[in-house]
């Protein structure tokens, strides 16, 4: 394993100080319990708070500041951060209109962000919660228990993000969040596995010309194994698993993420967007924005996500709302 | 040795440290076949500041020094395994309350707890392929061999036994909870990383309790 890295076991901490370090206008630190929070809140919005296992960045701290996130907290690599983490996110950001968790759909994150709730609400705090699940890959499973949430949720922090800002109602922030949720599909795939630092060696393998499609975001196992395609085939594989499912019609106008794993270069990135629109304007749909980068990585993977996000007028005045923070701007 | 005291009560918790340190790794590689690799260093995590706080955690009864062993869990244990082993300490704890010792009943009453504690939380049953699957076995052994006169420690031998058979059996179970769930079918032929713990760490504490 060769990473750039001091002794594992501090990796999350350093990495916190690091952001702060890099964006001292944007960010503040709570380092006991590794929550990055906007430098400058304000007490007078519906606050908002995200977060989940390390591995993911940007997400979720890159996405604090005006018009997203009010708070990130950071768990260890792949693993959601305690209950008692996300109690002192919540603290720390009490507002006078209540709080928004944006949770993603992983046992680990509901069971920690819910319990963190709980308190508190015992503490008199209104807190509201929303769950993603926007990955269309794990499905038709006999024992589902519910789909994972994966790039999408950055569409979903940015539009409840701006609602928040406009200074809506927990109610109303909440609902455009769960509308966001409704409206967004994704699908991504491997190239490469990805490397833990604590394990230190890839989390699964795969051979020289096999890529795993539908994986998910923490080197989880995806649908299936199967060999590399070209990347409008790969495309193509994708538009035919998310197009059907909200069901997408020709006439929708969508917002679209290119979303690179990590360790996959912005080149390929650009070459697998002009697949993707190609798909899309054949099948009826305008583009109003797409967003090409990393945005919810998985380490060191090699590969990518796209999401949809369908917009109505709303969601598109709040897409196109300003952001001002570390990793998305609009 | 037919009861186990506050004092045991902490060498038991003591064992079980030392088994989830000890298998930081070997725990993470159980996971990564069909979770994503990081149960071992959750447990761990939690564990180590477990051990740290030891000497300063209260102990005028079972009760107290589970409970407020589940707090330093809940706060340091991140993960499903947060979560899930915190509720099961602070159930525990709310079940020992008040007792300075605990029989072979009060010790499957205790693991009972910690069961319901876990599936209040996490919703899982038997058979979804978690760590109940090891845990529910090993509480109806326990239980069983309380009710017909065995002795503390025999009983404390067949309840890891059955832990561990509990866990051998996931091996057939498609997950359904917590992490792996997402890998449905490939999930097969695996074990359930926790399940797995359950068994190594009973396994451990049966064999050490007797001798202090």
């Amino acid at each position: 394993m060769k990473k750039i890295i001091n002794a594992p076991e501090n990796l999350v901490a350093e990495m916190c100080e690091g952001m702060l370090m890099a964006h001292p206008d944007k960010l503040a630190l709570n380092a006991k319990y590794r929550i990055l929070t906007r430098k400058s809140p304000r007490k007078d919005k519906v606050s908002l708070i995200s977060g989940g296992g390390s591995g993911h960045e940007p997400a979720h701290a890159g996405l604090v500041g005006v018009g997203m996130l009010d708070a990130a907290v950071c768990g260890d690599v792949f693993a959601s951060p305690s209950t008692i983490q996300v109690y002192n996110a919540i603290k720390e950001t009490k507002s006078d209109k209540g709080t928004l968790l944006i949770i993603k759909n992983y046992s680990g994150d509901c069971m920690n962000f819910d319990a963190a709730a709980e308190m508190a609400e015992d503490d008199d705090i209104q807190v509201a919660r929303v769950y993603v699940n926007d990955d269309v890959a794990v499905k038709d499973s006999l024992y589902t228990v519910g789909r994972r949430g994966v790039a999408g949720t950055v569409f979903v922090h940015k539009l409840a993000g701006a609602a928040a800002e406009e200074g809506q109602s927990l109610e109303r922030v909440k609902a455009v969040a769960e509308k966001a949720i409704a409206n967004v599909r994704s699908i991504g795939f491997a190239l490469t596995s990805c490397t833990v630092p604590a394990k230190g060696s890839p989390t699964f393998a795969l051979a020289e010309d096999e890529i795993e499609f539908g994986v998910g975001i923490h080197g989880e196992p995806g649908i299936v194994r199967q060999k590399n395609a070209s990347a409008d085939d790969l495309a193509l594989r994708m538009m035919e698993l998310a197009l059907p499912d909200l069901p997408f019609k020709s006439g929708d106008s969508v917002a679209v993420m290119i979303n690179g794993f990590g360790a996959t270069p912005l080149q390929e990135l650009y070459v697998l967007n002009r697949s993707v629109a190609l798909l899309l304007e054949k099948a009826g749909l305008r583009t109003h924005r797409t967003f090409v980068g990393n945005y919810m990585t998985s380490i060191d993977m090699a590969g990518a996500s796209v999401s949809l996000l369908r917009l109505d007028d709303e969601l598109k005045r709040l897409l196109d709302a300003p952001a001002e923070t570390a990793a998305f701007r609009v | 040795m037919d009861r186990l005291t506050t004092a045991d009560m902490v060498r038991v918790i003591g064992i079980m440290t030392e088994v989830i340190i000890a298998n930081e790794v070997p725990f993470c590689e159980l996971d990564a076949a069909a979770g994503d690799g990081d149960f071992g260093m959750s447990l761990a995590k939690g564990f180590k500041e477990l051990k740290k706080a030891r000497a300063e955690l209260p102990t005028e009864d079972i009760g107290a020094y589970l409970k407020a062993g589940g707090m330093i869990i809940t706060e340091h244990c991140g993960g499903a395994s947060g979560p899930i082993w915190g509720s099961a300490f602070r159930a525990a704890g709310k079940y020992a309350e008040g007792k300075a010792e605990l029989d072979a009943s009060g010790l499957a009453a205790l693991l009972q707890a910690a069961i319901e504690g876990i599936q209040k939380r996490g919703g899982a049953r038997l058979g979804d392929k978690t760590l109940l699957d090891a845990l529910i076995p090993a509480a109806v052994a326990l239980k069983s061999d309380a009710e017909t006169g065995k002795p503390l420690l025999q009983a404390m031998e067949s309840s890891a036994k059955a832990a561990v058979l509990g866990a051998e059996k996931t091996k057939a179970m498609v997950a359904s909870k917590g992490r792996a769930s997402y890998v449905g079918e490939r999930s097969l032929s695996y074990p359930d990383a926790g399940a797995m713990a359950i068994g190594i760490i009973f396994t451990e504490i049966a064999r050490r309790v007797g001798t202090p």
